[in-house]
C-alpha cells in the first residue's frame, strides 16, 4: 500500500502530522547515470518513453541529459522527442532538485482559500521562485496544479507527505523544522 | 486508380480526387484561403487556423481547418462567410501583433482585413508555424530540430539545446521560414510598425471577387498551391 | 485465492467469503483516502489496531481501511457497523477510548461525534448526517463498503456480477442497446451519449479495438475520480471490461495522473488481483472473451485529459491534440478504434448492466440521466464530494447539502464544470444540474467541480485566475489558444491592476468568441467561458475595475491598501514578524503601522493576526 512516514509526535501540532504516499528515491546523487534495470524489458519499444522518463525521475530526481541520450538509444527515440517531453511534462525536471522539494497546490479551492500567499511566503523567507532551488540545495519551490485534497485546502507536499490547512505561518514552521530535523525513519509496508 | 467526389465549394461543383484536403483542392480551383502553416509537400498540422472554412452539414455549420479535413462525396463547404472572415481577421491580427516584422506575416494580415491592430505589438522572431520542423522531419527524416516546450514557452530548438552532427545545414528550414521570406525590403523599425500591404494592389483586386485568387507576391515566396 | 475458471465460481466464491466474513460481529471502517492520510489517519488506524489486539478483539474485530468517502473536512473518519456509529476528527489518543468504550461497551463518546454546522447539533450515526441524508449515493456508497486493496470485499458485496450476467446473456448490441436506453452520458465534461460512442467503435473497421479509462482528472477543484479510483477501483475495471466485451477490445489503459500516486497504487493492485483471480487475461470465465488492462501514468499535463492528447501520451509522445475531423471511435490509440470514457462513466456501468436501463433512466432530466458526483469546495460549509441525481437544482447542492457560505458572508457564485466552465450568480441557483440548461447559462456540468465564492472573491480575479491557469497548460501548437489566451490574460491583467480601459470589453468580447470558435481542441475552445460568464453575469465589477478602479471584493493588490486598525492592535508583533518584506513596524505594545511603499500587499500578516486587526481598504 505505499511506503510511509510516522512523523513524531510531540514536536508537531497535530494538523501536520501526515502520511508520505511515494518512496524517497533511493540514490539521490549517483556518480554515473546507469539506467539498465530501468529500461529492462522496454528497449526498442519507443512508446515506454514517458514510464522510462518518469522512473528516470524519480531515481535520480531530474532528468540528467546522459540519461535521456541512453533512453533515446535504447528506446529508438528520436533525441529531439526525448527533449520535447522532459520540457512538456511537468514532471520532469531538468535541473537536479533541492533535497526538499515544496509543492504548494494551486487548484481553485485552495486559490480562493489563498494559497497564494504560501508561495509568498516561500518567496520572502528562501528567496526562491517557483521552479527555484535555494543556494544551499535544500529546498525546491514547485507548483502543481491541483492535488486532489480540495476540502482540506490549501495543500503543500514535502517529498511525498501531504499537509493540510495550511498558512504562511504553519508552513514557516514546517520548513523550519524540516531544516532541523530532516525526516525522521522511513518504515517500509 | 484515383477515386473522385464531388464537392461544393462557395457554391462551384468541383471535382476533386479522394483523400485530398479541402485546403488543396480550394487553392488548385483558384478559390485562395489564406494560410500559413501549410506547405503544399509537408503533413498538414492545422495550427494556424487561418484556412478555416464552415464545413455545412444537415443544416449545421461547423468551422474546421481547411488543410485536415479530408474531401468527401457531397461536402459542402463555405470559405468566405462574414462570420469566417471575422475570425480569420482576429487570428491574423493576433499573428501580426506577436510578430510584426515579417513581411510574410504583415501581408497575411493585410489579406485578411486587416486595418489596425488592437494589442501592443511584441518582437518575436519566430510564429511556431512549424514549416521548419516538417521539412526537417519529413523530406530529410534528419528529425534535427523540433518544438520544445508548452503553451508560450514554445519554441522551436535543437536535441539539448546543441545542433547535432546529423544537421547538415542544408538550408531547408531557412528557406520556408515566413519570418525570411520578404516579398519587399527591409525589416520593421521598432516606433515605426505599420502594415506593409504589399499585397494591397492585389488585395485590392480581389475585394471585387472574394476569394479568388489573384496570384499574389505572398503567394509566391510561400510556395502557395498554385505557385509550387 | 482459487482462479474463476467459470461464471459458477464467482458465486461460490461469494459466498464462501460472506461465511468467512459473518465471523465478525463488528466492522471498524477506517477511510484510508489521500484526503484523510492527509490528516493522520494511518496513525489512527495502528493505534486502534494495536488496543484491538491487546483486546484480543482482532479476531472478531474487522479492521477495513477503505477509500475516500467524500467527507474530506471531517478526517479522519471512522464508522462502526452495525451500529452505524460515525466519528470524526479522530487522532491516535482516541484509539483506546474507541475500543474499550464504544467496540468493547457499546458507549457512544459524545465528544467524537459530527457536529452538523447549521443546527449546532451531534449526530450520532452516519445515516442521519445531513449532509449524506440529502445526497443519492450511488456510487460514493459503496466506498466505505470495500478495501480497495481486496478483490474479495469487492466480491463479496456482488462484484462483477454484471460482468458474468454481460457475458453469459448478452451479445455486444444487447450491451450497446442497455447503455444507449440508460441515457448515460460522458462524466468528464463532453457529456458525449455513451451508448452512441460504444456503437460507433462497435462499427468502426478493424480487429484490434481498445478501451481507455481517462483518469487525468487535471480540473484543479475535482477530485471524485481520485476518489472512485482510490477507493473503489475494481468498480472501474468491471466497466472497462464490459466496455470492451461490447466494442471487441481486447486491451485496455487506466491512465492515471501521476499527482494521484495512492490512485496509480491502487489501480495497480486492482489489476494484478484481478489476473491472478482469471478475471483479467485469456479466456475470461472460460469463455472466448479475453481482455487486459495495463496502468499508465500521465506526466504532468492539464491538457492530456483531452482524448487524443492522452491517446498520443500513451504512444511515448507529447500530449498535444490533433485535430478530430475523424473522431477517435475510428482514429484512436495507434490509429486503431478507440473508446475513450471517464472514470465515473465506466464506474455508472456495472449498475446499469445489473439493475437495466430503465433503473439509471429513472433519475434525472429528460436528457440527463442518472446521479452525478460534485466536488463542493469553496467558501461553504460542508466540503467533500457530493452525489446527487441530475436534474437537482443548484440551490440544493449549495445550502441544503452544503450549508451555505462558511464565514458568514453571503454567498455570491458558484463557478461550475472547472476552467472549461462559468460563474453563475446567486438568482441563477435555482438552475437544475443538467448538461445543457448549464451550457446554455453559459457554464457547464463539465467534471463536476463546484467551487462557491462570496463577497470576498473578485469575479474579474476568478477570470484572470482560470486564463493564467489555461496559460499555463495549454500545448501551444494552435494560434487562438496560445496567442489568444496569452491576449486575453494581458487585457485582464490590465484590469486587475487599475490600466483598464472600457473599448478593452469589447476586444475581449471579441477575442473571446475568436478562440472559442477556432481552437484546435476542447481546451482553446472552453477557455473563454470563465471570461464570457462573469462578463455576463457580473459585469459591473469589471466596470468598478475600469472606469472607478475599485475592486468592489478588496482582492486586486493594485486597488488595495493594507493598513493595521489602532482599536484593535494589541502590539503583539506577531504581524512584523511574518512580514516576509519587513513592512511593518511598531514597537512592543503599540499599535502597529503598514508602510504601504514597501507592502507587498501578500495578506500574510492579516492571516497570521489573530486579533482582526488588519484591515484592507
Amino acid at each position: 500500500m505505499g511506503n510511509y512516514v510516522l512523523f513524531s509526535q510531540l514536536s508537531l501540532p497535530s494538523n501536520l502530522r501526515a502520511v508520505k504516499q511515494e518512496s524517497l528515491p533511493e540514490e539521490s546523487i549517483m556518480p554515473d547515470f546507469n539506467i539498465d534495470s530501468i529500461l529492462e524489458g522496454r528497449r526498442s519499444q519507443p512508446h515506454q518513453l514517458i514510464e522510462v522518463l518518469q522512473d528516470v525521475q524519480n531515481t535520480f530526481g531530474y532528468l540528467p541529459q546522459e540519461a535521456m541520450e541512453t533512453a533515446a538509444r535504447e528506446l529508438g527515440v528520436p533525441p529531439i522527442e526525448v527533449y520535447r517531453a522532459a520540457h512538456f511534462y511537468k514532471a520532469f525536471s531538468l535541473k537536479p532538485q533541492g533535497k526538499y522539494v515544496v509543492t504548494v497546490c494551486m487548484g481553485t479551492a485552495c486559490h480562493v482559500r489563498g494559497c497564494d500567499l504560501l508561495v509568498d511566503q516561500v518567496l520572502g523567507e528562501l528567496n526562491i521562485k517557483p521552479g527555484e532551488t535555494t543556494e544551499d540545495g535544500l529546498f525546491t519551490l514547485d507548483r502543481v496544479n491541483c492535488l486532489g485534497c480540495c476540502a482540506l485546502g490549501p495543500a503543500v507536499v514535502i517529498n511525498g507527505t501531504y499537509y493540510h490547512h495550511m498558512t504562511p505561518g504553519k508552513l514557516r514552521s514546517l520548513i523550519e523544522f524540516t531544516r532541523r530535523t530532516g525526516e525522521e525513519k522511513i518504515a517500509h509496508a | 486508380m484515383q477515386q473522385f467526389v464531388t464537392v461544393t465549394i462557395d457554391g462551384a461543383h468541383v471535382r476533386a480526387v479522394k483523400g485530398t484536403s479541402v485546403l488543396d483542392v480550394a487553392i488548385e480551383f483558384g478559390i485562395c484561403i489564406p494560410h500559413l502553416c501549410h506547405v503544399p509537400y509537408l503533413s498538414d498540422l492545422g495550427a494556424c487556423r487561418l484556412c478555416i472554412v464552415e464545413h455545412v452539414r444537415e443544416g449545421r455549420s461547423k468551422i474546421t481547418t481547411s488543410c485536415t479535413l479530408l474531401v468527401q462525396e457531397g461536402m459542402v463547404i463555405r470559405t468566405n462567410t462574414e462570420k469566417i472572415r471575422k475570425l480569420r481577421h482576429n487570428i491574423a491580427e493576433l499573428l501580426v501583433a506577436q510578430a510584426p516584422n515579417s513581411r510574410a506575416i504583415q501581408d497575411i494580415a493585410v489579406l485578411c482585413g486587416v486595418k489596425e491592430v488592437r494589442y501592443p505589438f511584441r518582437n518575436s522572431d519566430c510564429v511556431l508555424c512549424g514549416r521548419c520542423v516538417r521539412v526537417c522531419a519529413e523530406l530529410w527524416k534528419a528529425k534535427a530540430i523540433g518544438f520544445v516546450g508548452r503553451g508560450k514557452d514554445r519554441r522551436v530548438d535543437f536535441p539539448f539545446g546543441v545542433r547535432p552532427d546529423f544537421c547538415k545545414q542544408c538550408g531547408s528550414c531557412v528557406m520556408l521560414c515566413p519570418m525570411t521570406i520578404t516579398p519587399c525590403e527591409g525589416p520593421m523599425k521598432p516606433g515605426e510598425e505599420y502594415l506593409c500591404g504589399k499585397c494591397e494592389s492585389q488585395v485590392l483586386a480581389a475585394q471585387t471577387m472574394p476569394g479568388a485568387c489573384v496570384w499574389c507576391e505572398l503567394g509566391k515566396g510561400f510556395q502557395c498551391g498554385r505557385h509550387a | 485465492m482459487p482462479r474463476l475458471n467459470h461464471i459458477n465460481d464467482l458465486e461460490d466464491l461469494r459466498m464462501q467469503l460472506s461465511a468467512e466474513h459473518a465471523r465478525f460481529t463488528k466492522t471498524l471502517t477506517f477511510c484510508g483516502g489521500t484526503g484523510c492520510r492527509a490528516s493522520g489517519s494511518i496513525s489512527v488506524i495502528d493505534a486502534v489496531k494495536e488496543v484491538l489486539g491487546r483486546q484480543g478483539l482482532d479476531e472478531s474485530v474487522l479492521v477495513r481501511v477503505t477509500g475516500c468517502h467524500g467527507f474530506c473536512e471531517q478526517g479522519p473518519i471512522m464508522v462502526l457497523e452495525p451500529d452505524n456509529i460515525f466519528y470524526c476528527h479522530l487522532t491516535p489518543d482516541d484509539a483506546h477510548d474507541i475500543v474499550i468504550k464504544t467496540v468493547s461497551n457499546g458507549e457512544v463518546i459524545e465528544r467524537l461525534l459530527y457536529t452538523d454546522p447549521v443546527s449546532g447539533k451531534k449526530v450520532g450515526t452516519e445515516a442521519e448526517i445531513p449532509f449524506y441524508r440529502a445526497q443519492d449515493r450511488q456510487l460514493l456508497s459503496q466506498n466505505p463498503l470495500i478495501d480497495p486493496c481486496s478483490i474479495e470485499s469487492y466480491i463479496v458485496l456482488g462484484g462483477y456480477g454484471s460482468l458474468a450476467k454481460a457475458l453469459t446473456g448478452m451479445p455486444p448490441a444487447a450491451i450497446i442497446e442497455e447503455i444507449k436506453a440508460s441515457g448515460l452520458r460522458g462524466r468528464g465534461g463532453g457529456g458525449f451519449p455513451t451508448g452512441r460512442k460504444w456503437a460507433d467503435c462497435w462499427a468502426a473497421p478493424g480487429d484490434e479495438k481498445y478501451v481507455i479509462c481517462n483518469a487525468d482528472e487535471g480540473d484543479p477543484g475535482a477530485y471524485m475520480d481520485r476518489c472512485l479510483l482510490e477507493g473503489n477501483p475494481h468498480l472501474v475495471l468491471e466497466g472497462m471490461m464490459i466496455g470492451a466485451l461490447a466494442t471487441g477490445a481486447r486491451q485496455g489503459y487506466v491512465y492515471v495522473r501521476k499527482e494521484y500516486p495512492l490512485a496509480v497504487e491502487h489501480a495497480r493492485v486492482a489489476v494484478q488481483q484481478a489476473r491472478e483471480v482469471g478475471l483479467l487475461g485469456e479466456h475470461i470465465f472460460g469463455s472466448k472473451f479475453s481482455f487486459d488492462i495495463e496502468i499508465a501514468r500521465g506526466g504532468g499535463a492539464f491538457v492530456c485529459g483531452e482524448s487524443t492528447a492522452l491517446m498520443a501520451s500513451l504512444e511515448g509522445k507529447v500530449g498535444e491534440p490533433r485535430p478530430k475531423d475523424v473522431h477517435t471511435v475510428v482514429d484512436g490509440l495507434w490509429h486503431k478504434p478507440t473508446t475513450l470514457n471517464n472514470v465515473e462513466t465506466w464506474a455508472n456501468v456495472p449498475s446499469i448492466i445489473m439493475n437495466g436501463a430503465s433503473w439509471f433512466a429513472s433519475k434525472g432530466t429528460k436528457n440527463s440521466k442518472g446521479t452525478k458526483i460534485l466536488a463542493l469546495t469553496g467558501r461553504v460549509r460542508n466540503t467533500g464530494l457530493v452525489e446527487v441525481a441530475m436534474g437537482t437544482p443548484l440551490r440544493t447542492v449549495v445550502f441544503d447539502i452544503g450549508g451555505g457560505a462558511d464565514n458568514g458572508n453571503a454567498v455570491k457564485a458558484v463557478q461550475t464544470g472547472g476552467p472549461s466552465g462559468g460563474c453563475l450568480p446567486v438568482d441563477k441557483f435555482d438552475l437544475l444540474i443538467d448538461f445543457e440548461a448549464l451550457a446554455e447559462a453559459g457554464s457547464m456540468v463539465g467534471s463536476g467541480g463546484m467551487v462557491v465564492m462570496d463577497e470576498g472573491t473578485c469575479m474579474v480575479d476568478v477570470a484572470k485566475y482560470f486564463l493564467a491557469f489555461l496559460q499555463d497548460e495549454s500545448c501551444g501548437k494552435c494560434v487562438p489558444c496560445r496567442l489568444g489566451i496569452d491576449r486575453m490574460l494581458e487585457i485582464i491583467t490590465d484590469i486587475t491592476e487599475g490600466n483598464g480601459r472600457p473599448e478593452q470589453i469589447t476586444l475581449l468580447e471579441d477575442l473571446a468568441e475568436t478562440v472559442r470558435e477556432t481552437s484546435l481542441c476542447a481546451l482553446g475552445k472552453s477557455a473563454p467561458n470563465p471570461v464570457l460568464s462573469t462578463l455576463r453575469y457580473f459585469r459591473d465589477e469589471y466596470e468598478a475595475h475600469i472606469n472607478q478602479k475599485r475592486c468592489p471584493a478588496g482582492v486586486c493588490k493594485a486597488m488595495i491598501e493594507y493598513a493595521i486598525d489602532p482599536e484593535k492592535c494589541n502590539g503583539c508583533g506577531v504581524c512584523r514578524r511574518a512580514c516576509p518584506r519587513e513592512a511593518i513596524s511598531g514597537n512592543k505594545k503599540q499599535v502597529h503601522v503598514i508602510d504601504p511603499e514597501t507592502c507587498s500587499k501578500c495578506g500574510i500578516c492579516q492571516s497570521e493576526c489573530k486579533f482582526d486587526a488588519v484591515v484592507i481598504n
